[in-house]
């Protein structure tokens, strides 16, 4: 087996998730839809399967093969969160993500052409970013939803409190992920796992801006009022991702290259 | 209900007012001695301070101390924390991080989680409790081995000759050589490149050309490519050991007709670049070859005895002892021809506690995505 083979399985793959979610939006029996999805997932895991047999380390090694996992991963996250919550459209999105992988790998099989500096070529870049994005993909949902909750007369919320509440937390636990991943790649980098360094200073202000949203309940803030937190959030979150590269504070940082 | 509703609102003013006096405690504390030495919390500061904050798991949470430990407290010190922090990443060179309010908030921030903890585990269900534990303690855990355990960390920059033994060092910030627990002899140091770039340059501006979407062609014989409406082609690439690299290229203009040839070379610290002109305000240059991966092949002995052979590269350290070995830097002037190699050494004792507490945190994310916003 070898990377010349990987758009066959990969085609196969797509082909078979793409019907699975659409078969899961479009019929009434959601067995037609796990039967594509899980078969997909098997035919993509065959082909890291064989690749493995046929090298003699694990597929781990080049930003392709993470890559690769990476596709794989973003799927049955996105399958285990439908399984468990029933968002179709969280699986849509995980099979377009990992669409996105694939045809990266396809098109462009070793990032190393794009002269990537050598702190940056680690196993965490590909989990670190991706796990982020999802993150900010999730906290993004959770910001329209809460908008639009706080928009309707009271008590007219319907079923946006909980939907807001499972995006949040489900959302929190990929950012705390991304965080810690970034944390160990750190320490493989640089020696330190945490250098309050100006991209570090507002994931954490991400994160604790966060942290007040799940605990607001317990400081007698009502719903309504709580839900005020979640834009805000978002906007230290926007910061975090596009911003710090604006401020002053950004020329003491080892995060722009 | 309106009377123990107006007993909450107390407790809850006595708590802010609590946090506000430690916090002010702080910004006094910050005027008078000035900037936190975190020195101050090393070993066996740090392991009795974290023994006590333990100790507070077992207070009586009907208790005035106890009650610290509830989720209103959490909220304020969370808040107090984001807005330090905000401050932290905006206001260029200011040292909050090593100021005495963040500190205390940090501090009163364990502090509430050991009691949570503690009360948690008065009547502890497996089933109800083990996504709160592993997040609370998991957290409580990182923190303390992060915060006060970092004070026991130490690094050293130490910069080896091929062939050599060295066991000197620099500490950080410090310019005075001071002998190390460690030697290190570096057996040979190697680099690979990214080929360099031939780029239409603005002389005068030193800006790559068509301007806002530079076009650079790779450095490797036969290679042909577009730059700005001028068809170049690299006839010849030549990288020789200690010379700098060089290129004969053939640029050719598809309007005009004109054709222009010759070498061009990024130069070094030894030999000049060169460029092929243009015109008066444009020329074709080289740029330098940008580091792929560089790695040194070293052998490291501890003062107990241990003898650790290996290969060191950015961002796999090698582990020697309590001690990692990481790769720092090199001759840049030399680059590939570098003879030296510079290493990073970090002692950090605490790391075993640092990464129990990122695996129990990142084992509560998980179960995140499992429950999702329900409230047990
Ligand atoms: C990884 C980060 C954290 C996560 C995911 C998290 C999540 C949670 C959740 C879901 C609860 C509610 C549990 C329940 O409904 O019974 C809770 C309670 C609580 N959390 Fe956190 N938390 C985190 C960090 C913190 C921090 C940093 C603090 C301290 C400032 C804190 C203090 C508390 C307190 C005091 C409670 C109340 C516990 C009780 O009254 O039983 N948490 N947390």
């Amino acid at each position: 087996m070898s990377w010349s083979e990987f758009i066959y399985f990969a085609a196969g793959s797509l082909i078979l998730w793409y019907n699975g979610t659409l078969a899961l939006y479009k019929s009434k029996n959601a067995l037609w839809g796990n039967l594509l999805i899980a078969g997909g997932i098997l035919l993509f895991a065959a082909f890291i399967g064989l690749l493995w047999a046929s090298m003699d380390h694990p597929p781990l090694r080049t930003m392709g093969e993470t890559r690769l996992w990476y596709s794989l991963f973003i799927v049955l996250v996105g399958y285990a969160t439908y399984l468990r919550w029933k968002y179709k459209w969280l699986m849509a999105y995980s099979v377009v993500v990992s669409t996105v992988f694939v045809l990266v790998n396809l098109l462009k099989p070793e990032i190393h052409t794009t002269n990537l500096m050598p702190a940056l070529q680690s196993i965490w870049f590909v989990p670190h970013v991706t796990v982020y994005i999802l993150s900010y993909a999730m906290m993004g949902a959770a910001t329209i939803a809460a908008l639009i909750a706080l928009w309707r007369e009271e008590g007219k919320e319907g079923e946006l409190f909980a939907l807001i509440d499972n995006l949040i937390f489900i959302g929190f636990g990929f950012l705390i992920a991304g965080m810690l991943m970034g944390a160990i790649w750190a320490k493989e980098a640089w020696g330190d796992y945490w250098t309050w360094d100006p991209k570090e200073v507002w994931a954490f202000i991400t994160a604790a801006s966060y942290l007040v949203y799940l605990h607001a309940s317990y400081a007698n803030i009502p719903k309504r009022k709580a839900l005020l937190i979640i834009p805000l959030a978002f906007i230290m979150l926007i910061i975090t991702w596009l911003g710090v590269e604006y401020l002053a504070v950004a020329q003491e940082s080892i995060h722009s290259y | 209900m309106a009377g123990k509703s107006k007993g909450k609102q107390e407790t809850f003013i006595r708590e802010l007012l609590f946090i506000l006096a430690v916090t002010i405690a702080g910004f006094a504390l910050q005027f008078v001695i000035g900037t936190l030495d975190f020195a101050i919390f090393a070993w066996p500061v740090n392991i009795v301070l974290a023994a006590l904050l333990l100790a507070l798991a077992f207070i009586k949470p009907d208790s005035a101390a106890g009650k610290f430990g509830s989720g209103r407290v959490s909220v304020i010190l969370l808040v107090s924390i984001t807005v330090m922090s905000i401050y932290m990443g905006l206001v260029p060179g200011n040292d909050v991080k090593h100021s005495w309010p963040f500190a205390f908030t940090y501090l009163m921030i364990m502090a509430n989680l050991a009691l949570t903890i503690g009360r948690r585990m008065r009547n502890f269900k497996l089933k109800r409790d083990y996504s709160f534990m592993l997040n609370h303690f998991g957290l409580f855990l990182l923190l303390v081995a992060a915060g006060p355990g970092s004070a026991d960390m130490h690094r050293y920059f130490i910069r080896v000759a091929e062939g050599q033994t060295e066991w000197r060092g620099e500490g950080e910030g410090s310019q005075t050589p001071k002998e190390l627990p460690l030697a290190i002899t570096l057996n040979d140091f190697s680099m690979e490149e990214y080929s360099p770039r031939i780029a239409l340059i603005d002389k005068a501006t030193g800006e790559t050309q068509p301007s806002g979407k530079p076009s650079l062609i790779d450095c490797v014989e036969g290679t042909e490519g577009i730059i700005a409406g001028w068809s170049v082609a690299v006839d010849t690439f030549e990288y020789r050991p200690r010379m700098a690299p060089r290129a004969y290229i053939t640029a050719t203009r598809k309007a005009g007709n004109s054709v222009l040839s010759g070498w061009v070379s990024c130069g070094n610290h030894f030999q000049p670049f060169s460029v092929l002109d243009v015109s008066e305000k444009l020329c074709f240059a080289m740029t330098f070859p940008e580091p792929k991966k560089f790695s040194s092949d070293v052998i490291v002995y501890t003062k107990s005895g241990v003898e650790k052979k290996g290969v060191v590269e950015v961002n796999k350290p090698l582990t020697a002892g309590s001690w990692k070995v990481y790769q720092y830097s090199y001759d840049t002037r030399a680059g590939r021809d570098s003879e030296i190699s510079v290493f990073e050494l970090v002692y950090d004792p605490w790391i075993i506690p640092v990464y129990a507490g990122i695996i129990l945190v990142m084992l509560g994310s998980l179960t995140l995505f499992w429950r999702g916003g329900k409230k047990e």
